[in-house]
C-alpha cells in the first residue's frame, strides 16, 4: 500500500480499482467521471457492497464511512457517478489527513 | 502426499444420512461410500454453534473459536448511526482470530482451501484458496493466489458462473415453490458442487497440499428447499409426479457427493490418509412462520417506518433487512437469520433509547414477553430459549452479538415481515436449520464406533493434530478421548503449542505472535539438544 497524498493520487488509484474491478465483466464502458455504476456498470447491491470492501482494501482504510455515501435521507441511494466517488473518498481521506 | 483432508457438508445431517448409507427398496445404498466411512471409522452428531448458522458456524469450524472470539454472527452485519441503520455483509476482515488455513501456512504447511464462507478478500496462504458465497463477477479477483483463476480456467468445462453464488438464486430458499418449479431450482446445483469438485481434484492432484479442505453447499440449499422429499418423517415415496420427481433429482445429487468423497480420498491416499467429514449444522423441518418484528411492534417496542409508496420503498420494504422507524424503535431483530434481537440503548446518537441503568430491567421483561408468545393453533410456546449475549457468546467479540438470540420450538429462523397474525403454519414443511451436524472421521489410529455428540470447534483441534502440529494453547476444542486408539495415540500424543496470533483489528491481516514461524524440524531439535548437551543443561543418556 502506498500513501495517499494528492487527490490525483485517489483519483488514480479509484479508477484502477474500479477497473479491476469490472474486468472479468464483459463489459465494453470506458470509464470517466460521468460514468455511473448502475447504469453503464451494470451494477446490483452486491457489487456495490464488494466495491467498498476493494476501495477500502486498496486505500488500507475501513473507517472511510461509506454509509454517508450509500445513504441518503434514509434510503440507499440508486446510482453513483465515477465522479461522486471520488469527490467522496477525497473528501474523507485527504480531508482526514489534513484534519 | 496429502495427510489430511477436511471436507465440508453444509448443512449434513444423520436425519437423511442415515437412510441414504443403508440398502433402499428402490433406491439401493445412495451414498456406499459413506456408509463403508460411518460402518469403519468414527461418526458422532456434532453441536454447532449457539445459534447455528453458516457464517459463524464454518468460522468456527476453521478457527477453532467460538462466536464471542471470532466475531461472525451472521451473514449481515450493520452500523446504527441513530437516525438510521446501514446494514453491509460480513467478510474475511471481520474475522477476529487466525484460520486454520493461515496457522497451517505458518507452520510450513501447504493448504487449498475451497468454498468456504467469509473467506473474501482472501487470507494470503501457503497454497491455494477460493472462497465461497462469492458471485461470477468477484470470483477471479478474490482468489489467492492471484494467478489461481488462470490455472483453474485452464480445467476443462470450468463455468465461473456456474460455480459461484448466485444471490438472487439462493434469496429464493424460503419461498414456497411448487415441485415443478422446484426440480429446475434443485437442478442447478448439481453442476455447481461439480465445479468444485472438479477444482478440488485438479488441486489436490497437482499441488499435492498437506491440508485439503473443500466445502460443498448443496446440501444445505438442497435440504432448504426439498426437505419433503428428504426427511424421513415427511416422505413415504408416495407423493405425487412432481415431487418423485424432486426426490429423484435430490438423490442423484448425493449420489454424485458420494462419487466425489469416494474420489477425493481416492486421490489423497486412501486409508493413509486422515479424512474428516463435517457439517456445520443439522436440519430439521420447520412448520411454523413467527414474525418476530410484527410482535414487537405489538409489544410497543419497535416502529414501522412509513413508506412513501414508491416502487423503491416496496422493494426496501420486501428486503430481508429491518426498515423501521429508527428514532422510536427500542427492540428489533435485524434480518430473519440472525434469530436475534437487538436493544437499542439511549446514547448520543440515539437519544430515544433505553437508558443503560434501565437495560437489565428493559431485558428481562423482553425475555419474559417473548418466551410468553403462543401457537393460537396450539397454545404451545414458539420461542422455547431466549439466549442472553453474555451466556452464548462469551468473549471479546460478544458487543457485536444481538442482545438476545432466539430457539424456536421448530428450530425456524424468524419472519422480519410486517404482517399478522404473528404465528402462521406454513402450507409445506421447510427445511430449517438443527444444533446438531455431523461428525465423520477415517484413517490411521481412528476407530470404529459412534461417539458423544460433540463440540463443532472440536474440528480445528482433530484437524490440526491430525497434520502434525500443535494445537494452539487458545483453540478451544478438545479431541474426544475415544476418536483414536490408545497406542496410535500414544505415539501421536497430543501437543499444545504457543497461541494463534492477534489479528490486525482494521484489515484482517495476522500480526506477529510470541512462537516461531514454525515448527523445528527433528533436525533442527537434535541440533539444539545437541547444543544443550554441550553446554551442560543436558545429560547424555
Amino acid at each position: 500500500m502506498t500513501t495517499v497524498v494528492t487527490s490525483d493520487d485517489i483519483k488514480t488509484r479509484f479508477r484502477t480499482t474500479l477497473a479491476n474491478f469490472i474486468d472479468s465483466w464483459g463489459l465494453d464502458t470506458p470509464i470517466t467521471a460521468d460514468t455511473k455504476v448502475v447504469d453503464d456498470l451494470e451494477f446490483d447491491s452486491i457489487d456495490i457492497t464488494q466495491l467498498v470492501v476493494a476501495v477500502e482494501t486498496e486505500f488500507n482504510n475501513r473507517g472511510i464511512g461509506f454509509q454517508d455515501l450509500l445513504m441518503q435521507d434514509g434510503r440507499y441511494v440508486d446510482d453513483l457517478a465515477v465522479r461522486e466517488i471520488e469527490a467522496f473518498l477525497i473528501s474523507r481521506l485527504l480531508g482526514a489527513a489534513e484534519g | 502426499m496429502t495427510t489430511t483432508l477436511l471436507i465440508g457438508m453444509d448443512g449434513a445431517t444423520f436425519t437423511v444420512l442415515d437412510g441414504l448409507t443403508t440398502e433402499h427398496p428402490e433406491e439401493g445404498v445412495v451414498m456406499p461410500f459413506l456408509a463403508e466411512m460411518i460402518n469403519s471409522g468414527y461418526s458422532a452428531n456434532l453441536r454447532s454453534t449457539k445459534h447455528p448458522l453458516t457464517p459463524p458456524a464454518w468460522t468456527t469450524v476453521f478457527t477453532g473459536r467460538t462466536p464471542g472470539n471470532h466475531g461472525v454472527f451472521d451473514f449481515v452485519r450493520f452500523k446504527d448511526m441513530g437516525d438510521d441503520l446501514y446494514f453491509t455483509l460480513y467478510d474475511a476482515r471481520d474475522i477476529r482470530t487466525e484460520t486454520l488455513w493461515q496457522i497451517a501456512s505458518r507452520k510450513d504447511r501447504s493448504v487449498v482451501s475451497l468454498n468456504f464462507p467469509m473467506m473474501a478478500p482472501p487470507p494470503e496462504i501457503n497454497g491455494s484458496l477460493v472462497p465461497g458465497f462469492v458471485s461470477w463477477k468477484h470470483l477471479k479477483r478474490n482468489m489467492w493466489p492471484s494467478t489461481l483463476f488462470d490455472r483453474i480456467n485452464s480445467i476443462e468445462g470450468f463455468n465461473a458462473r456456474e460455480m459461484s453464488w448466485d444471490f438472487e438464486r439462493e434469496s429464493q430458499i424460503g419461498e414456497l415453490m411448487p415441485d415443478s418449479e422446484l426440480y429446475a431450482w434443485v437442478e442447478t446445483h448439481l453442476p455447481r458442487d461439480e465445479q468444485w469438485f472438479n477444482i478440488g481434484m485438479y488441486l489436490l492432484q497437482n499441488d499435492d497440499p498437506d491440508l485439503f479442505a473443500l466445502m460443498f453447499d448443496g446440501t444445505d440449499k438442497i435440504q432448504h428447499q426439498a426437505w419433503h422429499v428428504l426427511d424421513p418423517e415427511l416422505w413415504d415415496g408416495t407423493g405425487d409426479e412432481a415431487a418423485k420427481s424432486v426426490r429423484r433429482l435430490v438423490i442423484q445429487y448425493f449420489r454424485n457427493l458420494d462419487r466425489y468423497l469416494q474420489e477425493i480420498h481416492a486421490a489423497a491416499g486412501g486409508e493413509d490418509c486422515h479424512m474428516v467429514i463435517v457439517s456445520d449444522h443439522g436440519f430439521a423441518a420447520s412448520d411454523k412462520v413467527v414474525r418476530i418484528n410484527a410482535y414487537l411492534a405489538e409489544l410497543g417496542l419497535l416502529y414501522w417506518r412509513e413508506s412513501d409508496g414508491s416502487e423503491s420503498a416496496k422493494k426496501r420494504d420486501l428486503s430481508d433487512f429491518a426498515n423501521l422507524d429508527w428514532e422510536r424503535t427500542l427492540a428489533f431483530t435485524p434480518t430473519p437469520s440472525s434469530n436475534g434481537v437487538v436493544i437499542r440503548q439511549k446514547s448520543e446518537k440515539n437519544p430515544n433509547g433505553v437508558p443503560p441503568e434501565e437495560y437489565e430491567a428493559f431485558r428481562d421483561k423482553l425475555i419474559a414477553d417473548l418466551l410468553a408468545l403462543r401457537d393460537p393453533e396450539t397454545g404451545e410456546a414458539v420461542i422455547t430459549e431466549v439466549m442472553k449475549r453474555e451466556d452464548a457468546f462469551p468473549g471479546p467479540a460478544m458487543e457485536d452479538a444481538p442482545d438476545l438470540t432466539l430457539v424456536l420450538a421448530d428450530f425456524g429462523f424468524v419472519s422480519i415481515r410486517n404482517k399478522t397474525p404473528f404465528v402462521v403454519t406454513r402450507p409445506t414443511p421447510f427445511g430449517t436449520h438443527h444444533p446438531d451436524g455431523v461428525f465423520l472421521m477415517s484413517g490411521p489410529g481412528v476407530r470404529n464406533m459412534r461417539g458423544d455428540t460433540m463440540s463443532i470447534a472440536n474440528t480445528a483441534t482433530i484437524v490440526a493434530h491430525a497434520m502434525g502440529m500443535e494445537v494452539p494453547e487458545d483453540f478451544e476444542g478438545v479431541i474426544p478421548d475415544d476418536l483414536f486408539e490408545p497406542a496410535w495415540l500414544a505415539d501421536n500424543p497430543v501437543k499444545i503449542g504457543p497461541p494463534t496470533r492477534p489479528m490486525d483489528a482494521e484489515m484482517g491481516i495476522v500480526g506477529k505472535g510470541d512462537d516461531d514461524d514454525r515448527e523445528a524440524t527433528d533436525e533442527e531439535r537434535e541440533e539444539v539438544l545437541e547444543q544443550l548437551r554441550l553446554l551442560g543443561y543436558l545429560e547424555d543418556d
